[in-house]
């Protein structure tokens, strides 16, 4: 495997998930335009097709950025009310708030607020929009199961998320996708149920083609949102190596997280994109790179 | 002739934006080195507050131990008085030197390990070094950002119009180490 050394990562990182990041809101301008290309009579017509999506620009890009906002700002209620953590105290858990505190003041960063989720497994995630609701929840059992170090690389890579606006990012994805998985929703169901007036056959076509349309742009996000995922987890593990100068602390913390990381307690499947470990499809479907493949790049740093 | 006027004039306009914005970012550099280092200053302080409750905790259990303990006492007047960086870090050397040693001998005391205040003071400073760790770390990361600044071109040309120098870092230097290296006696 090459060495790829830890700056480098960083900046190649972050160079690739610009790029991933861009080609949504592209997404949903080319699939519009291949709507109205392939309803408006193709290359024939390319002066009416260009003039009317010309035209359609500014109520798309409204739409999206008024859903936008909405779906952003309701996000962290939903994540509040999906984990049912509870506030960690630095009294009960010392040990726990003195390694945030130390690791915040290393890189002059703002402490986030600490949560903890009574369960067994081992798992930790960060989330918050901003300065004032950015937050770093862990499992009671990931803080009984690592050591110091190992808890502190935890800790250090759920800081680097914070830092690198991560949680922003992911939530920014998230809810393109939604629109995107809203808008075939919605087509689905009125080629469903709004065929009882079979009166006008062209009307059916149209939907079958906004369908299709809409389904590939919905797939296509669903795989960005992955590749930025993985690309944001490998990011955050070097970023945790150099908080605290330590990679075996992280590949030996990874490997006991390994296997135990399902929260049983945490329901929704988009929360639990957000730990640090998910496993649930693998592949191109995958939000986390393979744990095997974490380690094995920290190891060679 | 107007035009020519007009070009000169924009390009000095840019170039005065250019160096302001230049003299502005080690402005904020330099700043941000001076706070890091009185961060350090908090973190110190709180130990000096901290160690005589410390040594209060220890009286009745130690009484026989007066060369340990008098050495952490006058390690923190020494701190006290550290003034340049370099005195400071001297100080701070021997001053964990001498905690170190103290707490080797509290090993000889389990009488004073159930006393449940004296465990929460020594944790207490324990994590106050884990602390110091920490800031020296940030210090030392904005000072490699303050001397980049100061030693890249061509902002090394303001800096050295405005009179800026190179930083020390909070550094133990080569003698420090050899003495840190060196295992603190062990008396019993």
């Amino acid at each position: 495997m090459a060495y790829i050394g830890l700056q480098a990562q960083i900046r190649r990182n972050n160079a690739r998930s610009t790029v991933i990041l861009a080609c949504f809101p592209l997404l949903i301008l080319v699939g519009v335009y291949a709507f109205f290309f392939f309803t408006g009579g193709g290359k024939e017509h390319i002066e009416q097709v260009n003039a009317l999506f010309i035209k359609t620009i500014p109520f798309v890009i409204g739409g999206v950025l008024l859903w936008f906002i909405i779906a952003y700002f309701g996000n962290t209620a939903m994540i509040r009310m999906a984990t049912q953590a509870h506030t960690l105290d630095r009294k009960e858990n010392m040990r726990v708030y003195n390694l945030t505190e130390n690791l915040c003041m290393t890189i002059g960063m703002t402490m986030p607020k600490l949560y903890i989720i009574d369960s067994s497994a081992l798992n930790a995630f960060a989330s918050g929009i901003d300065q004032k609701s950015y937050a770093v929840t862990l499992t009671s059992g990931i803080i009984d199961a690592l050591d110091d170090q190992e808890l502190e690389a935890v800790i250090a890579h759920e800081l680097t998320h914070i830092r690198n606006r991560d949680v922003r990012l992911l939530i920014i994805s998230i809810v393109f996708v939604g629109i995107l998985s809203f808008v075939v929703q919605i087509l689905f169901r009125s080629l469903l149920y709004g065929g009882g007036r079979r009166k006008d056959k062209d009307n059916d076509k149209l939907m079958l083609v906004a369908l299709a349309i809409a389904a590939v742009a919905y797939l296509l996000s669903i795989l960005f949102k992955f590749a930025l995922s993985r690309k944001r987890e490998y990011l955050a593990d070097a970023g945790a190596v150099e908080m605290t100068r330590n990679t075996k602390a992280m590949a030996s913390a990874l490997r006991k997280i390994s296997g135990h990381a399902e929260v049983e307690e945490v329901k929704s499947d988009d929360v639990k994109q957000m730990f640090i470990e998910h496993k649930s499809l693998s592949g191109l479907f995958a939000t986390h790179p393979p744990i095997e493949k974490r380690i094995a790049v920290l190891e060679q740093m | 002739m107007l035009i020519g006027l007009l070009i000169g004039g924009g390009v000095l306009l840019i170039l005065i934006i250019w160096m302001i914005s230049i003299n502005n970012r080690l402005v904020s550099l330099k700043n941000n080195r001076e706070s890091a280092f009185a961060d350090i200053d908090v973190q110190l302080k709180q130990r000096y507050d901290l160690i005589p409750q410390l040594m209060g905790a220890v009286k009745g259990y130690m009484d026989h131990e007066s060369s340990v303990l008098t050495r952490v006492t006058e390690a923190r007047s020494r701190c006290m008085q550290a003034g340049t960086i370099s005195e400071k870090i001297a100080a701070e050397a021997n001053m964990g030197a001498a905690l170190n040693g103290f707490n080797i001998q509290v090993e000889a005391y389990p009488d004073l390990k159930a006393n449940a205040n004296f465990m929460n003071l020594q944790g207490e400073i324990s994590d106050i070094e884990n602390k110091l760790a920490a800031v020296r770390r940030f210090f030392n990361s904005a000072t490699k950002e303050y001397n980049n600044g100061i030693e890249q071109f061509p902002s090394n040309m303001i800096a050295g119009f405005k009179g800026y120098k190179t930083e020390p870092m909070f550094d133990l230097g080569v003698e420090q180490r050899q003495t840190l290296d060196k295992a603190p006696e062990v008396k019993f």
